[in-house]
C-alpha cells in the first residue's frame, strides 16, 4: 500500500518534470536593438520586418562653443534592414563618413536557451562589405574599383546573465583592400566587448570597446580604439540610442582602425541611433 | 516573394565573393609618387620652410594670424614644433584637424609625406 502510493507520486513527479524539460526557454531581448552602440548585437529582425534605422554623429564635444560643442556638424548613416528567415537577416546602408555604402547579412547560429535544450550563449555570425564613393584624392593616377571595397567578417557571442544583465564579445576581421602606406595593415584583427544593463523598464545602459590586436605604434595617421557608451531608450515602436563616442564612422570598417578621435583629448561625439520597425509580412 | 528575396541574396553574396581580395597601399600601387618625390634631406629649412612659405604663411605669419589665421602661427620654428600633430592632421584632412589649405585642394602627396618625414624625425629644427 505504501510502496504503491510511493509509486504514484513518483509518476506525477516525472510527469511534472517531462512537462518541463520538454520546453526550450529560448532567452529573447538580449539587446534591445541589433546594434549595442556602434557595432552589431547578437539579435536580428525577425522574419517580414523592415528596420528603418537613421544614425547621426555631431562634431567634437572639445570643439567649444563656437561650433556649439559639434552640433553644428553632423555625420549620418541611414540603413534598411529586413528579416528574411527566422535565422537571416540583411541590411543596407549609406554612410557621410567617406561617403560609404554599406551592405550586410547576419544569421544566427545558436541561440541561448534553458530548459529542454542547455545553451550557455547566443552566437550569429556578420558578414558586411563597404564600398566609398568619396571622389579620389588624386584623380589622374589609375584608380581601381576594387580600392573602394572592404570587408568585415564578424562572430556575435553573447550571454544574457540575467533580466537586466547582458554581454557580448565578438570576435572580428576587417579586410581592406587599399591603405595608404605600408605601414597600415590591410587586416586588422580585433575583439569587441558589449554590454547593456537594464535601469529601468524602457531605460538601458550599454557600453562598448573595440581593441585592435594587430595596430601598430606608427602608421600613416593616430588611431585609437572605439569606446562608446550610452543609453537604449525604448518607446513602443521606437528604438532610441543616444550615444558618446570617440568615432565619427557608424559601420565596422570606419570605427575598427580609423577612429582618429581620442575620449582622453575630448574628442568626443555626441550621437543617435534612431530604430523604426515596420511590419510588413506576418 | 520569398524565393525571389533568397535568390535575391545568393546573387549579391555571389557578386561580392567574386571580388577577391586586394592587399595594395598607395605607396606600392602608385610607385611614381616616390620617384618623383625627393625624399633626401628632409630638414626645416631646405624642405619645410618652402612647403609652409607657399602654402600656409598667407594666412598663418606672424602678421597675418591674428586676422585670418585663427591665432595660429607657423613663421618660426618654435610655433611649428609645437603644432606638428595638429599640422599633420590638417593637411591630409584626416577629419580630427581642420582641414587645410582651407577651402583649398589638398597638399600633393609629395609635400605631405615630407612633413611626415621630418616629424616622424623628430621635427627638428635643422
Amino acid at each position: 500500500m505504501i510502496s504503491s502510493g510511493a509509486f504514484a507520486q513518483e509518476d506525477l513527479m516525472d510527469l511534472l518534470n517531462n512537462k518541463t524539460t520538454d520546453e526550450i526557454n529560448y532567452a529573447t531581448a538580449t539587446f534591445k536593438s541589433t546594434r549595442v552602440m556602434n557595432g552589431h548585437s547578437v539579435e536580428r529582425m525577425p522574419p517580414g520586418q523592415l528596420d528603418f534605422r537613421i544614425s547621426h554623429r555631431f562634431g567634437k564635444l572639445n570643439s567649444g562653443l563656437y561650433e556649439f560643442f559639434g552640433l553644428d556638424q553632423s555625420s549620418i548613416h541611414l540603413s534598411l534592414e529586413y528579416g528574411i528567415l527566422k535565422w537571416l537577416m540583411i541590411g543596407i546602408g549609406r554612410g557621410t563618413y567617406e561617403k560609404t555604402f554599406d551592405g550586410f547579412t547576419k544569421f544566427t547560429i545558436l541561440r541561448q536557451s534553458s530548459g529542454a535544450r542547455n545553451m550557455p550563449v547566443s552566437v550569429s555570425a556578420l558578414s558586411s562589405v563597404a564600398v566609398t564613393s568619396v571622389k579620389w584624392p588624386d584623380p589622374d593616377r589609375t584608380n581601381y574599383f576594387s580600392s573602394r571595397l572592404s570587408y568585415v567578417q564578424q562572430l556575435l557571442v553573447a550571454r544574457k546573465v540575467n533580466q537586466s544583465f547582458s554581454v557580448q564579445i565578438a570576435p572580428t576581421f576587417v579586410h581592406r583592400n587599399l591603405v595608404s602606406t605600408e605601414l597600415d595593415p590591410n587586416d586588422l584583427y580585433a575583439i569587441g566587448a558589449g554590454g547593456r544593463i537594464k535601469l529601468t523598464k524602457r531605460i538601458s545602459f550599454n557600453a562598448e570597446y573595440y581593441y585592435t590586436v594587430n595596430q601598430r605604434s606608427y602608421m600613416s595617421q593616430t588611431v585609437y580604439n572605439p569606446l562608446s557608451v550610452g543609453f537604449d531608450i525604448e518607446t513602443g515602436g521606437h528604438v532610441f540610442q543616444l550615444i558618446f563616442t570617440n568615432s565619427l564612422a557608424m559601420i565596422e570598417k570606419g570605427f575598427i582602425g580609423e577612429t582618429t578621435g581620442s575620449w582622453k583629448k575630448g574628442d568626443i561625439h555626441f550621437g543617435f541611433n534612431i530604430s523604426r520597425v515596420f511590419t510588413l509580412k506576418n | 516573394m520569398k524565393r525571389l528575396l533568397m535568390g535575391f541574396v545568393t546573387f549579391v553574396t555571389i557578386l561580392l565573393f567574386s571580388v577577391s581580395c586586394y592587399y595594395d597601399n598607395e605607396e606600392a600601387l602608385y610607385p611614381s609618387l616616390n620617384s618623383s618625390c625627393d625624399t633626401t634631406n628632409v630638414t626645416f629649412s631646405a624642405k619645410i620652410v618652402p612647403i609652409l612659405a607657399n602654402n600656409c604663411l598667407s594666412c598663418h605669419s606672424n602678421s597675418t594670424a591674428a586676422s585670418s589665421g585663427n591665432n595660429i602661427r607657423l613663421q618660426n620654428y618654435i610655433d611649428v614644433k609645437a603644432r606638428t600633430v595638429a599640422i599633420a592632421g590638417s593637411i591630409k584632412h584626416s577629419g580630427t584637424f581642420s582641414p587645410m589649405p582651407k577651402n583649398g585642394v589638398k597638399l600633393n602627396a609629395c609635400l605631405i609625406k615630407l612633413v611626415d618625414i621630418w616629424i616622424r624625425n623628430g621635427a627638428l629644427d635643422n
